[in-house]
């Protein structure tokens, strides 16, 4: 099987970006992106594009509106969509498009505009009309029936388990202020998270990700290309993507098989058996402190209902055993298209020694994954130093 | 390219009530679970598949997430391309040809009896500031193109409402096919003018219906089927998104994927070597236009050749034997029914609509404005 | 080149108009929900009843025709109390919403959860636990949509 590398990624600044529009913003990313990997659009032998659900900016089919700013003119170029897990699967695509043989250079770029739309006002479109929306329209309460279900099923009280989520959150806020491109930038302590406001009971003001615009954009290569274009390729080494049931209420919530089977998958491929040894960081995706800890469990971080102990340990902090989000994360920084590339893109520059404050020491092998749609969808990319 | 081939394809009855009532969920079921049936396999045989949809045609955010387990995709891979199923299938093609996976069922839907309609859905493909104010959309942008080629050549109405004729006539013998008439010339042309110089019945409207498409390997496909059908050639490209930056009639991205697909195909003429075509005419005009940028013809010769009756179901080239998207437009589904279409043709199961002794199939895709993006697929036997 | 120019903000509102068929299987189950019955489907290779009836099981990939009522009781499985406001919201926080698992059922259902004091929060959030259980109460006036049912109320078992 042909082998595929990243030679080179862009991020914009992301946040409120009233001062771009759409196309203006994604060129951002890209040229960021060439100028890393040293070579022009001319270079690009096709392209992979996504974003949220199109309602959100008001504009369909955007690839063919973003397509002249990226430099697609005469190129080929896909649209993949799949709600919150599209920063994956755009980067799966991509590496298909190099792995099956009929490009060399790809480009991937994943955006968001959120401040242009009304987020919340598309996603309630995504529940079923007939049954569910009344309910589940508002995507916090859903992840806070999750973290109900959590704390329940391994006899926690919430109060126990909000220290965990606490300190999680202080601890990507403070990594996100040495990520150049991160959103918020606050200095927060565990007081400030367990008083601020409660949004969805038990998911507080500070347990939950900030609405962000932004675009972030990477580059494949083949193997013969990638030895020309980088000394620093950063090899795929393993990739899975699972969907479960369209009914929310059909799935465990906490043993969720979606994002079990799906980071599986990628071990699978990349060889790894024992995860919290073998993974130099993992760039997890967090828009939620509470689903966070069902993330370490069903990618085998730890053991099932450990993640709470472990969390309060420092296990997973950025001189623990599993150094997680260096980057700051979803937490701090959601351009929801993007998002799921990002924690790619910075994965690829711990391996690529390039992530200057955030750099986590001698990692070989990165951890990335997206996760979304109502509860059902998620992604993973494992990355390596070596191919 | 390694040997890739479609083993099978199933779609919906698109014009049938049946499939007018169920949901879009239902739907996809309907199709992944016959397509399963025809060759044998459960869905514990799958690992990927592909799915095609929009947002906007479902009403429905990341639409996707509402048809998932309907498509056997529970604990399965699978990603969604959008806007335009072609897409979906070369993504799938490009899974099978990595080697990760041995087969890949591509799968699309479109409702348009539950959406506005193609101009309201389509404006919002149009930029907030300067071309939607103006009411730039799908139909008035293929009013713009068919004006043009009128004043650029001279061709006369009768000849753009040929290709309706043909089309709506070939459906009557598609099973599948929504809009089916016997329509003369005066018909097309008394329908009314919707985007001068287009009549209402030269205008694609929209359609229900689903499609699903199994791809796979060369040793699995040939252990599943005894007619696998062969990708010889693939091409995708895209244009200016501004009207105002092309020039409307030089399909620029539809020569840049038909030249890719014909050099990976080893096609030089292809007016000799396609045996049958199927297209996706959103406009009558554009059939014809689609006709000089694929090489069926010389720049400007499309009206001879659909007056000389070439592209007739009993013509040396047939064009849309299925009777094309304006027969049948599920929006996004429409590009996967092209390529369903070919196979057919190839399989020898297209019933009377079948071009005899079809060797090699073009199936084409276009979506945005006045044709933005095309695909290309090269089939053969 | 840097432009000091403040990009204008142009403001839009979409509204597209739907229609949405609901399917044979789901206009069966709001024809019964009329009735004050909810009904499943029972998948016939994996044994589960799936509520709302169903006309294929997710999992299995079958068509489930065999049709199962299940109890309009049940316990909570999950729940949160909404704070936030949003477009479209169809009742005004705070307010309770929760998963339910009826009697009879093998997968959860979705719903509000009332009759409940929100007055202060987190002491109703302290109350109702995982494991309660509710039961069903039933608008007098039944269209045959998900809102027959006005909420779950916590009752004594």
């Amino acid at each position: 099987m042909r082998k595929v590398a990243i030679v080179g990624t862009g991020q914009t600044k992301c946040g409120r970006r009233d001062d771009v529009s759409y196309p203006e913003l994604v060129r951002e990313a890209v040229k960021e992106a060439l100028n890393d990997a040293g070579l022009t659009v001319k270079d690009v032998e096709a392209f992979v594009t996504g974003s949220m659900p199109s309602p959100m900016s008001g504009v369909n089919a955007p690839h063919l509106y973003w397509a002249d700013a990226i430099g697609a003119y005469q190129k080929p170029i896909i649209r993949v969509a799949t709600c919150g897990s599209t920063g994956g699967s755009i980067a799966h695509c991509g590496y298909y498009h190099v792995a099956s043989g009929l490009f060399d250079v790809v480009m991937v770029l994943g955006a968001e505009k959120m401040y242009e739309g009304d987020p919340q006002a598309v996603m309630t479109t995504i529940w079923d009309f007939r049954y569910e929306k009344p309910f589940l329209a508002g995507a916090p309460g859903v992840f806070a029936m999750q973290a109900m279900e959590y704390v329940h099923r391994y006899n926690f009280s919430i109060d126990e388990v909000a220290e965990a989520t606490a300190l999680l959150s202080v601890k990507h806020h403070l990594a996100a202020l040495d990520n150049p491109y991160a959103h918020i930038k606050e200095r927060i302590t565990v007081e400030d998270v367990l008083r601020s406001r409660i949004i969805a009971y038990p998911i507080r003001l500070l347990d939950i990700c900030p609405v962000s615009d932004g675009a972030c954009a990477i580059i494949y290569a083949s193997e013969e290309k990638a030895r020309k274009i980088t000394d620093t390729p950063v090899w795929v080494k393993g990739l899975g993507y699972c969907g479960d049931e369209q009914m929310f209420a059909d799935k465990d919530l906490v043993w969720w098989l979606a994002a079990v089977e799906a980071a599986r998958k990628a071990y699978k491929q990349a060889g790894i058996e024992k995860p919290a040894k073998q993974i130099d960081v993992a760039e997890v995706y967090n828009p939620f402190t509470y689903q966070e800890l069902t993330f370490y469990e069903c990618f085998s971080f730890c053991g099932k209902g450990e993640a709470v102990k472990l969390v309060k340990e420092g296990f997973f902090n950025k001189d623990g055993q599993l150094p997680t989000d260096p980057s700051g994360g979803v937490l701090c920084t959601n351009p929801i298209g993007a998002t799921g590339l990002q924690r790619i893109a910075e994965a690829a520059l711990q391996i690529m020694g390039k992530a200057g404050r955030r750099q986590i020491p001698r990692v070989e092998t990165a951890f990335a994954h997206a996760m979304g749609g109502s509860y059902s969808l998620n992604s993973v990319l494992i990355l390596g130093r070596t191919k | 390219m390694s040997r890739v081939a479609i083993v099978d394809v199933a779609q919906s009855k698109h014009g049938a009530p049946h499939t007018r009532n169920l949901t879009v969920r239902e739907l996809v079921y309907s199709v992944v679970k016959e397509l399963l049936e025809k060759v044998g396999l459960t869905t514990k045989d799958l690992e990927t598949v592909v799915t095609s949809s929009s947002d906007f045609w479902q009403g429905m955010g990341c639409s996707n997430v509402f048809y998932f387990d309907a498509a056997g995709a529970y604990l399965k891979d699978s990603p969604k391309v959008e806007e335009d199923s072609a897409l979906g299938f070369a993504y799938a093609l490009m899974r099978v040809l990595s080697g990760h996976f041995d087969k890949a069922i591509v799968v699309s839907v479109t409702k348009c009896s539950e959406t506005p309609t193609i101009s309201d859905i389509t404006s919002f493909n149009a930029d907030p500031f300067y071309q939607r104010p103006v009411g730039i959309e799908e139909v008035t942008a293929a009013g713009l193109q068919a004006q043009q080629y009128t004043s650029r050549y001279g061709l006369n109405d009768e000849l753009r409402a040929k290709v309706a004729v043909k089309n709506y006539g070939n459906a009557i013998r598609n099973p599948y096919a929504h809009r089916r008439m016997a329509l003369t010339v005066d018909d097309v042309l008394n329908s009314g003018i919707l985007a001068y110089p287009l009549r209402r019945l030269e205008v694609a409207h929209g359609s229900d219906g689903a499609v699903a498409v199994l791809l796979a390997s060369e040793e699995k496909a040939k252990e599943l089927t005894d007619t696998p059908v062969w990708v010889k050639g693939i091409g995708w490209s895209v244009d200016h998104y501004m009207l105002g930056d092309r020039d409307l009639l030089d399909a620029a991205a539809l020569r840049t994927a038909a030249v890719k697909a014909y050099k990976m195909a080893g096609i030089t003429h292809p007016r000799k070597q396609v045996d049958v075509a199927e297209l996706c005419e959103t406009s009558t005009l554009q059939e014809l236009l689609w006709y000089e940028h694929l090489g069926f013809c010389g720049k400007g010769e499309a009206g001879k050749l659909i007056a000389e009756g070439v592209t007739e179901l009993s013509g040396e080239l047939p064009v849309n034997p299925s009777g094309g998207v304006l027969a049948t437009n599920p929006y996004v589904a429409r590009g996967l029914i092209r390529i369903a279409e070919a196979a057919l043709q190839l399989k020898g199961e297209a019933g009377r609509r079948q071009v005899e002794g079809a060797e090699v199939a073009l199936a084409h895709s276009t979506h945005g404005f006045a044709g933005t993006h095309h695909t290309v697929v090269i089939l053969g036997r | 080149m840097v432009e000091e120019v403040k990009p204008r903000i142009v403001e839009y509102e979409l509204k597209l108009p739907f229609r949405w068929s609901m399917g044979p299987v789901a206009t069966r189950f709001f024809e019964e929900f009329k009735n004050k019955r909810i009904m499943g489907t029972r998948c016939p290779k994996c044994r589960r009843v799936l509520v709302p009836a169903r006309m294929f099981c997710p999992r299995c990939f079958v068509d489930t025709t065999e049709w199962v009522e299940v109890s309009d009781k049940g316990t909570i499985r999950t729940f949160t109390i909404i704070t936030f406001s949003f477009t479209g919201q169809v009742r005004k926080p705070p307010y309770i919403v929760g998963v339910i698992d009826l009697d009879g059922a093998d997968v959860g259902f979705t719903h509000f959860i009332g009759g409940v004091d929100l007055s202060d929060l987190e002491k109703a959030a302290r109350e109702i636990k995982p494991g309660m259980r509710v039961q069903a109460v039933w608008r007098e006036d039944r269209k045959g949509e998900i809102l027959d049912i006005d909420y779950f109320k916590p009752i004594k078992e």
